[in-house]
């Protein structure tokens, strides 16, 4: 194994975990704000 | 020009404008991969480690360019009170703050092989440093009020008086004496670097490009959710008022 591999492989995975952990945390927080917003609307409707 | 601005954001930000940025950014990170990890030759001096270049650069240029976003919206914002700008502005500075942090990482990843530590108070270093902390106050401020129009013109002085510190940390290599290398791409003389690196790093910043786009167009979406959720739960209050 080449000297100093090491840095790069854990480089290229702290990158893919930072973009993909954002993404996945984007589409959490979108899914969270629609059911929120829903579950509010439905409470409204239903007069309580 | 603002109004061409607006109808490019519209576009992109539909959920099939969306979906396309999102194929258009996993394949231009997956070339960029390939090009940096294989094709790319190894470093004649620092070897194999000096790869982390093609992602540690594109993250500081798309710190930049975030901030940069940050400072247009925030003026755009304060010329026409118009709350889409303050929107786009906290989406690009919570994007900027990911690309900054994830830039000092990487550099830490690379200057303990080749400095042989992971942290010093260089200028480029530092200056960085206070960038991040900038941002993160300003995503602080934006937490401070719960009155939107206070908020977003608070968030909006913080977000152009913050810019200043982007040309300080990108000329901080030239200004004072730094561990941290000088300019490589973009200097007199033409780039002094490879042809293969070159290519390399440029399809990684047009990658990190596309991927920030996306981001932006995902980040859009939930602020629009999540102020519609805010304007649900406080309508029957606005109405009790009334």
């Amino acid at each position: 194994m080449a000297p100093n591999l090491g840095y790069v492989i854990a480089a290229y995975l702290v990158t893919a975990i930072a973009l993909g952990g954002y993404t996945l945390r984007l589409f959490a927080r979108a899914r969270s704000a629609k059911r929120r917003a829903r579950r509010i609307a439905g409470r409204r409707r239903g007069g309580v | 020009m603002a109004a061409t601005a607006e109808r490019a954001l519209g576009r992109a930000t539909s959920r099939g404008g969306e979906r396309t940025l999102g194929i258009s950014a996993l394949l231009a990170l997956g070339v960029s991969a390939v090009l940096s990890l294989v094709v790319a030759p190894p470093d004649a001096v620092q070897g194999e480690v000096q790869r982390i270049m093609y992602v540690h650069v594109p993250a500081a240029w798309l710190a930049y360019l975030s901030f940069f976003v940050v400072f247009v919206a925030s003026i755009a914002y304060l010329r026409t009170k118009k709350t889409r700008w303050d929107r786009v502005a906290a989406a690009s500075a919570e994007i900027g703050v990911l690309f900054t942090a994830l830039a000092i990482v990487l550099g830490m990843l690379w200057g303990k092989p080749v400095w042989g530590t992971w942290w010093t108070w260089d200028p480029r270093l530092t200056t960085t440093a206070v960038l991040l902390l900038i941002y993160v106050s300003y995503l602080a401020i934006r937490r401070i009020t719960d009155n939107p129009s206070r908020r977003a013109r608070w968030a909006a002085v913080v977000g152009i008086v913050g810019f200043i510190d982007v040309p300080i940390v990108h000329l901080s290599v030239v200004w004072w004496r730094s561990l941290h290398q000088g300019s490589t791409v973009f200097r007199l003389g033409g780039p002094e670097i490879e042809g293969t690196m070159l290519l390399a790093l440029l399809v990684g910043v047009a990658a990190f490009t596309v991927t920030y786009a996306y981001l932006m167009t995902l980040r859009l979406r939930v602020g629009r959710l999540e102020e519609r959720a805010a304007r649900e739960a406080l309508s029957p209050l606005i109405g009790a008022e009334r």
